[in-house]
């Protein structure tokens, strides 16, 4: 499995299409992205990244890069969002991360 | 050469970019400043980088808005700072472009404009993408706008730099020096 990562609106599955060679409307056969709004809900961080870890590219965006929230609710997502990224990164043969639209191998 | 020079607040974009614009043999050093001072603080703010700028030999340069209309005297090296005050100024300053279609081509044909005036050409702009995405419509648009810039840009670019903690982190652009339109 390959995991992106990168900033919001930085080219990520534009980036996932070329690597994949297929249009954005075949990217969904073999990629699931915004995985990092799943992380919220999910009670277990583990299972979730082993299912992802199934697919050829899984993409999640950045979300820890700001203030901490004040809401509860979205101070535990953001942490989950996060958590889940290293789960998938060490779950990964390679870790790419997408930055305006340039690609950086971190693994 | 043209250098995307991209960080996060007080991340030490600007002083890493003022040490490229140094580090170029070609004059005169020009410093195109984008922040319109709205206030005493605004101003006092501008005064105090002019000053600074002023012993590094840099000539300032206030373009808010529009800058294809820019004409500089001379092929030198320019510094823009920053996309993110360019970016608020076309979207929603009374000159702007308006809307996210002008704003862009205003931007992006303006620098490109910039660049062919100029020997080096260094653009300081911002990462404000990976603080989660819950924002109203008004700076929804302001961010698409931004990150749309910073990746037309960074196609155009010789080269693409993140700045961390004041350490440039260089992207592999992966070309030579593309045409610009």
């Amino acid at each position: 499995m390959i995991f992106i990562t990168g900033p919001l609106y930085s080219g990520k599955r534009e980036y996932a299409c070329a690597l994949l060679n297929c249009s954005m409307d075949e990217l969904e056969q073999h990629a699931v992205w915004d995985v990092q709004d799943l992380a919220a809900a999910c009670g277990d961080l583990d299972a979730l990244a082993d299912e992802l870890a199934c697919r050829r590219v899984v993409i999640a965006t950045e979300v820890g890069g700001g203030v901490v929230p004040i809401d509860a609710g979205e101070r535990a997502a953001r942490e989950a969002a996060g958590r889940l990224s290293c789960l998938l990164a060490r779950r990964a043969e390679r870790v790419v991360r997408v930055f305006c639209g340039l690609p950086m191998v971190l693994k | 050469m043209f250098t995307l020079v991209i960080g996060g607040a007080a991340s030490g974009k600007s002083e890493y970019a003022e040490g490229l614009v140094l580090l170029s043999p070609h004059r005169p050093r020009y410093y195109i400043a984008t922040m319109e001072p709205f206030d005493d603080e605004g101003r006092a703010r501008v005064a105090r980088h002019r000053r600074m700028r002023a012993d590094k030999e840099f000539q300032t340069v206030e373009r808010y808005t529009n800058l294809s209309a820019l004409r500089l005297p001379e092929r030198g090296t320019a510094l823009l700072e920053c996309l993110g005050n360019l970016a608020a100024n076309e979207l929603y300053g009374s000159s702007g472009a308006g809307g996210l279609r002008g704003a862009f081509s205003a931007i992006v044909e303006g620098v490109c404009s910039l660049r062919d005036q100029c020997e080096d050409l260094v653009v300081v702009s911002n990462e404000v993408f990976s603080g989660g995405e819950r924002y109203a419509q008004g700076t929804e648009d302001y961010l698409h706008l931004v990150a749309e810039v910073n990746r037309a840009l960074a196609r155009h670019a010789d080269r693409l730099c993140e700045v961390v903690c004041g350490l440039p982190q260089y992207f592999d652009t992966q070309r030579g020096r593309p045409e610009c339109r």
